[in-house]
């Protein structure tokens, strides 16, 4: 096979004859070694796939195809001249309903909402950005001093009201240590008794236990409406197969009628087993 | 789209025209060069050369053999597209602004420019072409048409019936064109006058049928206007001066292009540009979409004919030839 690249006759290293394997439907694999710039052999395999398309032309423009060209292009070989003519970066049209305004009003707006931000220094409260303060050297390190010095007072209201008249919060923020959410407001947080059950527990729930395996949320609906109305049912189901766990949950709206429930369905004998009827744990009362 | 970006002009391009097939593309520019590209590739098939001064306007015959242009060196010239070579010289007192076909190649309308005290007129050819694709041609007819100011845009009617001509005051004129018996002379009578912008008018290009036609002007509107009537069937509205608009082959869209001018760039505020290519949907008067590009404004524009993508020219002297996505033709308008 002839090199038509002058890259490659250059390189004297080509080991072997590329090995040109065509397979059945077009595609041509080309192997060769080479031996690379830091002298390791390298295999190069290449897979070309040649698709011919026809595609059917007028007969004029077939033939405007063949002219010779004139002018300043006269006897300049055929194709496209990259000095007159090159493909440029990727453009898009993006054909919407609404056009481009709406982005283009998104972008006004945000623009609009940052001129009207104020750019306020947290050393000196002037009107530029912190980093460019001209008292920066001076208020920075008065600032590093008085933190220092309220650390030992114990949350020393009076100091830091004599200190920080500034920007309350912003000054004191980089000195304090990380806080976990959780223990933050003195670990209030943590005391809370149902930490965001998102309201589903705001209903007396009862717990049934020992259900039969056949029993179907129907079924236990049917068991504990008598007492009242239900506000959420829940049967524990295996996830593949669907067969119940044993066990269910039932929300009432009212505590009266889950305590009704409770009294009667605790022992009660249902489907040849003994019902265990109880507050959900999380329900004590 | 990766449009095809051509650099052959070296000043701002005035007028770029596709031939009735769409394979090639002429351009012509401030630059007295006058080109014939192939559109699908950006290969350039020659240049015309003869032209002596900036060269405002250019049309090209239905079937791609006779090629016009018209030129500020007071000359209209017709050439051979086959080999570039000139066939007639036209020479005027005034600047051409303006060259037009008519849609049976018969004619050829040349439009001057107001010129030292000189009104705009319109003289009227009779191409007549013999077997090489040589012409001679005949002076039929030639009107005084600067009534309502410069003569800025004028365009053939269906069957050669009008022509229509646009102002610099924003009014377009119908003028009904008749031949005599033997078709050496004949008249050009004023029907109808219509104002339909403030402001000047820059370009006008009708549609495939040419029952109606789309007008761009410098007061940031375009028009869709009837050509019996005149009446404005649809207003497309900008936020920039227009310097032209097109009728999108095969689908209901309009395609506008402006910016401010050069000279008031630097003038203006923040949000400069606006130099890019904008389409509206045709009957319901919404932007649908732009497309980005030039450095300067859109002077140019030109759809091809089947429908598959578009030309633009800009003041910075570039054309670029885009042909759509498949998104493109894949996109419905939701009514």
């Amino acid at each position: 096979m002839v090199n038509t690249s002058w890259a490659d006759d250059q390189s004297e290293e080509v080991l072997n004859v590329p090995m040109v394997v065509s397979d059945q439907d077009g595609v041509k694999v080309i192997v060769e070694y080479k031996i690379n710039d830091d002298g390791r052999k390298v295999k190069i395999t290449r897979k070309i796939k040649t698709k011919t398309v026809q595609e059917k032309v007028n007969k004029s423009v077939a033939e405007r195809k063949k002219w010779a060209k004139f002018g300043e292009e006269k006897d300049q070989p055929a194709g496209p001249n990259s000095s007159t003519a090159s493909v440029t970066e990727q453009v898009f049209l993006k054909l919407s309903q609404w056009g481009e305004e709406k982005a283009e009003e998104e972008d006004a707006s945000l623009k609009e909402s940052l001129a009207s931000r104020q750019i306020l220094c947290r050393l000196c409260q002037g009107n530029h950005f912190t980093a460019k303060c001209p008292y920066k050297d001076k208020l920075g390190t008065i600032q590093e001093i008085t933190a220092a010095a309220q650390l030992p007072a114990k949350d020393g209201s009076a100091a830091s009201a004599a200190t920080s008249p500034m920007m309350p919060g912003v000054g004191g923020e980089k000195k304090r240590a990380y806080i976990p959410p959780h223990l933050r407001d003195g670990g209030s947080k943590l005391k809370s008794p149902e930490p965001s059950r998102g309201g589903r527990d705001e209903y007396p729930t009862i717990r049934l236990t020992n259900l039969s395996e056949d029993t179907k949320e129907p079924d236990v609906q049917a068991l504990c409406r008598p007492f009242g109305p239900l506000a959420r049912v829940f049967l524990a189901k295996h996830y593949q197969t669907g067969v119940c766990k044993g066990y269910a949950f039932v929300s009432y709206y009212s505590s009266e009628n889950a305590e009704a429930a409770i009294k009667k369905l605790n022992g009660y004998g249902y489907d040849s087993l003994i019902l265990g009827a109880e507050w959900s744990s999380s329900d004590k009362k | 789209m990766r449009p095809i970006l051509l650099k052959g002009h070296t000043r701002p391009i005035t007028q770029i025209k596709y031939n009735r097939e769409g394979d090639l593309l002429f351009t012509v520019a401030k630059d007295m060069v006058v080109n014939a590209w192939y559109a699908h590739n950006g290969e350039r098939l020659g240049t015309f050369d003869g032209h002596k001064g900036s060269v405002w306007s250019i049309a090209v015959d239905s079937s791609s053999t006779l090629l016009a242009t018209g030129s500020a060196d007071n000359t209209a010239k017709i050439w051979r597209i086959r080999d570039g070579k000139c066939l007639e010289t036209l020479e005027f007192n005034a600047a051409v602004r303006k060259v037009e076909f008519s849609t049976d190649d018969k004619y050829l309308s040349v439009m001057l420019d107001n010129h030292m005290g000189q009104k705009s007129e319109i003289f009227v050819y009779r191409v007549v072409r013999s077997g090489s694709g040589s012409s001679e041609v005949y002076r039929m007819v030639r009107p005084n048409v600067a009534e309502h100011g410069r003569a800025t845009v004028q365009a053939w009617a269906y069957y050669n019936k009008y022509i229509i001509v646009g102002h610099v005051d924003g009014t377009v004129c119908q003028y009904e064109f008749s031949p005599s018996d033997q078709q050496q002379s004949g008249s050009l009578k004023l029907l109808k006058s219509k104002k339909i912008h403030n402001d000047e008018i820059t370009d006008l290009q009708f549609s495939a049928d040419r029952s109606y036609f789309i007008t761009s002007s410098k007061d940031k509107t375009a028009n869709l206007v009837d050509v019996e009537t005149l009446d404005i069937l649809k207003i497309y509205k900008s936020d920039t001066s227009l310097n032209t608009a097109a009728l999108v082959a095969k689908k209901d869209y309009i395609v506008v292009g402006g910016g401010q001018a050069a000279s008031e760039v630097t003038t203006t505020g923040a949000r400069q540009g606006k130099f890019e290519a904008r389409f509206f949907h045709m009957i319901f008067e919404h932007e649908i979409g732009r497309v980005k590009g030039h450095f300067g404004p859109i002077n140019t524009l030109s759809v091809e004919p089947n429908g598959l993508g578009y030309s633009s020219g800009g003041e910075d002297g570039f054309v670029r030839i885009h042909y759509f996505d498949d998104d493109y033709f894949g996109y419905k308008y939701d009514y």
